[in-house]
This record gives C-alpha cells, sequence and structure tokens, in this order.
C-alpha cells in the first residue's frame, strides 16, 4: 500500500476545494430533506388508515426511486475525475513516476470517494434521530438500511472510477459511469415486466436496487445481496488497477 | 541503459539505445523533436515499460526493482503537469511524503528544495495563479524535493523567456553539484551552457556521444557566408579555388551591387582547419579584386551537426 494516505488526503482535498463537491452535497441534501418532510407529512396524516408493515424509516430507504436517482445524479460526477483528470493534465505521470503501487493509488482514490460518500448520507442520521424521539424506531433496521446505502454506493462509485480510469475524458466517463447505472437500473425493473420462474425475472430480481433497498430497509440482510454488491465493488476496482498498469505498457 | 526498445504499436519511438551515466554528470540529451527524447525518460523514470532491454538507475532494475528505481528518481515531465488546486508548499509536501521523504525531515526538505529552484516568494499562491517560469521551478522542485541520486527534466526550458532559460540553466548547473542530472533538449547551445557530456539521438537511436568539447567541434561552422561588392563571378571562381572548399555559389541571384555568396568546407575539415579555410576565403577574394563587406559563419545548427554526424558515420562503415 505504497502511497495510499498521501494520495487519499490528496483526493478529499481535491474533492472539498472545488465547488462541485458542496453543491453535490447541497443537492443531495435538500431533496433528502423534502423526501423526508414528505414522508413525515405523509404518515402523520395517515397514522390510523392503517399502513401494514410501512413505517417511515423503510419508505425512507426502500421501495422508492428516489435513492436510486440520487445515486444516478451524484455518483457519475463525484467519480468521474478520479483517473480521466489526471490523464488529461498528465499529473499521472508524475503521480506513478513516484514510488507508490497502482492498487494503493486505486483504493485511496476510492476510499477518498467513498468518505465522500458516507460524509453526505451521514447529516440522514439526524432524520431518525428526530423519529427516535417522537416513537418507536427499530435501529436494527435502521443500520441494515444503511448498510444497504453504503453496499449500493460502494458498488456503484467502483464502477464510476473503473469509466475514470478507461478513458481520459472526464465527460465521458461520466456518460459510461451513468449508462452502466441506467442499465443495472433498467434491469431491475425488469423484476416488474418478467413472469415470475422466468430466468430473466431471477436474474432481474437480484440485479434490482429497488428490491435490495426494500430489503436492507426492513432490516433483512441477504447473503446474495452482500456477494451481488461485494463482486460489483471488487470487480471494477480490480479492472481500473490493470488499467493503471496497462498505460505503462500500451 | 542497455539496447533500450520501446515501441507504440508498430512504432519503433527507441531502437537499440545504449548508454551510461556516471555518477555526478550533468548529461545532455539532445535530438530533434520526435527523436524518441521524451520517451526515453519516461521509461528512465517508470512511467513507461521498455518493450525489450534493461534500465538501471543506481543499481535498481525499472522493471524488477521498480520501486527502489522510481525512489532513486526525481522526475520532472516535459508539460510539467501539477495540480492547480493546491498551493506551492502543500504540493511540494504531497510530493515529499509520496516519494518518502522521512517524516522528520520532510518539512525541512521542502523548504530546501524551494529555496534551491528560487520558488520561496510563492510558497503560499495557488499553483492555478503562477506564471510558466514559476511552474517550472515548482516541477523542478519536486523533482529534487525527496533528494533522489538522479534528476531527469524533460525540456526544462521549453517555454521559457531568455531570462528564464539563463536562470534554470544557471540551476540545472547547481543541481549537478548534488545530484546526476539528466537533461532533454533540442537546443544545441542550451547543452553547451550547462552539460558536461552529450547523447545525440536521432529517429529513435543513439548517433553519437561525447564530452561537451566535442560538441562544440561538431557544432563549428561548416561554411561561411560573404557579402562582396564587384565581380559575382570572379569572387564565385576564387572562392571555388580556395583549397577546402567544397563548392560556392551565389546565394541571391538578382541582388544589384552587393552579391551575397554562399561557400561550403569539405566535411572532413576539422575545427582548426575550417578557421584556416576562413582566412584563406577572404585572402583569396580580396586577391580577386572585390570587396567584402560580411563574412559570417553559416551552419553550426543542430540539423547541420546531425547532417555532418550522419555523413561520417556512413563514411567510416557505421550505420547512420
Amino acid at each position: 500500500m505504497r502511497g495510499f494516505w498521501p494520495v487519499y488526503r490528496r483526493e478529499l482535498f481535491a474533492f472539498f476545494v472545488t465547488p462541485l463537491a458542496w453543491a453535490l452535497i447541497v443537492v443531495f441534501l435538500v431533496v433528502q430533506g423534502m423526501h423526508f418532510f414528505l414522508l413525515v407529512d405523509h404518515f402523520s396524516r395517515s397514522a390510523d388508515a392503517g399502513m401494514g408493515d410501512e413505517t417511515p424509516l423503510s419508505a425512507f430507504f426502500g421501495n422508492t426511486v428516489l435513492l436510486y436517482l440520487v445515486l444516478f445524479v451524484l455518483v457519475p460526477p463525484m467519480t468521474m475525475r478520479l483517473f480521466a483528470e489526471e490523464r488529461r493534465s498528465g499529473t499521472i505521470e508524475t503521480l506513478m513516476t513516484a514510488p507508490v503501487s497502482s492498487p494503493a493509488v486505486v483504493l485511496a482514490k476510492y476510499a477518498a470517494a467513498l468518505t465522500t460518500y458516507v460524509a453526505m448520507w451521514l447529516p440522514t442520521v439526524l432524520y431518525l434521530v428526530i423519529l427516535g424521539r417522537t416513537g418507536a424506531l427499530d435501529w436494527r433496521a435502521a443500520s441494515s438500511a444503511y448498510l444497504g446505502v453504503l453496499l449500493v454506493g460502494a458498488a456503484y462509485l467502483s464502477l464510476g472510477l473503473c469509466a475514470s480510469a478507461l478513458t481520459r475524458s472526464q465527460f465521458l466517463a461520466m456518460v459510461f459511469t451513468a449508462l452502466v447505472l441506467l442499465v443495472l437500473f433498467v434491469l431491475g425493473v425488469g423484476e416488474f415486466v418478467t413472469r415470475e420462474g422466468t430466468t430473466m425475472h431471477t436474474v432481474c430480481s437480484h440485479v434490482s436496487v429497488w428490491a435490495a433497498m426494500n430489503d436492507f430497509a426492513s432490516g433483512v440482510i441477504d447473503s446474495r445481496r452482500l456477494v451481488f454488491y461485494g463482486t460489483l465493488t471488487v470487480l471494477p476496482l480490480y479492472v481500473a488497477t490493470r488499467a493503471v498498469e496497462a498505460w505503462r505498457w500500451g | 541503459m542497455s539496447h533500450l526498445t520501446r515501441r507504440y504499436g508498430a512504432h519503433v519511438a527507441v531502437d537499440d539505445v545504449s548508454f551510461e551515466v556516471g555518477k555526478g554528470e550533468v548529461v545532455g540529451f539532445l535530438g530533434p523533436n520526435g527523436a524518441g527524447k521524451s520517451t526515453t525518460l519516461r521509461v528512465l523514470a517508470g512511467f513507461l515499460g521498455p518493450t525489450s532491454g534493461t534500465v538501471k538507475v543506481a543499481g535498481h532494475d525499472v522493471v524488477d526493482d521498480s520501486f527502489e528505481a522510481r525512489r532513486a528518481v526525481g522526475y520532472m515531465p516535459e508539460s510539467v503537469p501539477l495540480y492547480p488546486e493546491m498551493r506551492v508548499v502543500e504540493y511540494l509536501r504531497f510530493r515529499a511524503e509520496l516519494k518518502r521523504a522521512p517524516r522528520g525531515k520532510r518539512a525541512a526538505w521542502v523548504d530546501d528544495a524551494m529555496a534551491k529552484a528560487h520558488v520561496l516568494d510563492v510558497a503560499h499562491k495557488r499553483i492555478a495563479h503562477l506564471s510558466r517560469g514559476y511552474r517550472q521551478r515548482v516541477g523542478i522542485a519536486d523533482a529534487i524535493v525527496a533528494r533522489p541520486p538522479v534528476v531527469v527534466l524533460d525540456e526544462p526550458t521549453a517555454g521559457l523567456d531568455p531570462n528564464q532559460i539563463r536562470e534554470t540553466r544557471t540551476l540545472i548547473r547547481e543541481l549537478g553539484r548534488e545530484h546526476t542530472v539528466v537533461v532533454s533538449t533540442h537546443i544545441l547551445s542550451e547543452v553547451e551552457a550547462c552539460a558536461t557530456r552529450v547523447l545525440l539521438v536521432h529517429k529513435g537511436k543513439l548517433l553519437a556521444q561525447g564530452s561537451i568539447e566535442e560538441v562544440r567541434a561538431m557544432r563549428g561552422a561548416t561554411g561561411i557566408e560573404v557579402v562582396v561588392h564587384g565581380d559575382a563571378a570572379a569572387a564565385e571562381r576564387a572562392l571555388r579555388a580556395v583549397e577546402g572548399v567544397r563548392d560556392a555559389a551565389r546565394a541571391d541571384p538578382d541582388a544589384g551591387e552587393l552579391v551575397r555568396l554562399g561557400a561550403r568546407f569539405a566535411e572532413k575539415l576539422g575545427a582548426p582547419e575550417r578557421a584556416a579555410a576562413v582566412e584563406r576565403c577572404v585572402a583569396a577574394l580580396v586577391a580577386a579584386g572585390v570587396g567584402v563587406r560580411e563574412v559570417r559563419p553559416a551552419g553550426g545548427s543542430l540539423e547541420d551537426a546531425f547532417a555532418a554526424l550522419t555523413h561520417a558515420e556512413s563514411e567510416s562503415g557505421g550505420e547512420p
């Protein structure tokens, strides 16, 4: 892990020194805040209507496209510059001629993006505190919901980083990441349009971020989902590492 | 470095280049654009891998022992890429840590590098706000910040104004006292100004190498240009008859009373013989009764040196 810490710190610095990061965080918190407000409003109006298993918590994280939309908008701009920018400006040359290892550089950049992502979600814990004060809150379900958020985000950021390593252009990296996320989403939607029992349906329901977040938000941690998102995180990171090493010989 | 070859697809950028650089030398890597200078230096710095051949820096192979080899080299790429959003001192501290400068000495080394590269006055400025000259110096500070035994600078004076070029050359000479320095350039006088030894490359091949004196000799004029007043034909005949002159011709056929003539010396002439030939040319012109208004050495450019070298090598039976 030669060079991990300096690169990690520089990436965080580079991210927070630009207005882009703050703009993204503000948009994210405004959207999430409104979402939370609407949910609380909705639940307080229909408190007696018999909502079944639905709680504000499960509705906030699951059974909604909002979480997905937020990731779809946030992840590509967060990851697009990681490698593409360094290659365009040539700083990749000074970076890789320093005594650093390729996996350390890839992981440091990834860890910086993931740290930012976690920092964006941290203020939303306040919502849970508010919910907990006014009623019973299942903290275990809340934890599994956040685990879901972390896993899905980790996988998407990894895909974004990989896209950034494969092209010199930030714009292409962004578009490519968005496309991959879109394909994943569309496959997930397939869960609702395919007939139950078919192979396609099985595949779609495994890929579906909707179904995944529903599970996590209601406190179900399915090992198949862990494996799926784990793979989706590790594989792109591995490809990115190989890409970085390939520049020396390409 | 022995038998280094580097291909980009079918294109051979560096073709079987071998050389050695001794400790404490300042070596000028000289060649026209596209000669393979940058590619060679990138391999030396560990950014590109060699297609074949072996490259060792301070005893460490750049492939098998890449980490130690990269630690031994401070490299500044041609475009001097920096992170624009960082302040100079932040950037250099980051680079020092990345290059594994010892923790306790890092701040001192950064200050020292800034002092040597003369960037102390912009230490707290953002790199985005620096002029080209300062960026270049920050690049040099970066190259030396972790005190590597070898410093590799790719075209360190490209894009600078004459004053800055002079300062940079002085700086490179100063670096030569503590580091082994490899500098690439396409300007012959630059090598003369700061290097102790020269490597000439052309089309990916190492054409020649030698001390700075040998290159000075190569640089000697390959002919003269004269402006005379009077009979042009007589002047031309007189020049042709001079010993050591290969041919002579009018440079501008229809220019009134003053006539410009060019004379080229035979290529095997050494520097002192050429000087003597110049004297003989002037004497012959005066004897022919034409008034000599101007005498200037012609040639002596890098291209002429290359032409002379490739010629000399094919005559002696070697590959050009």
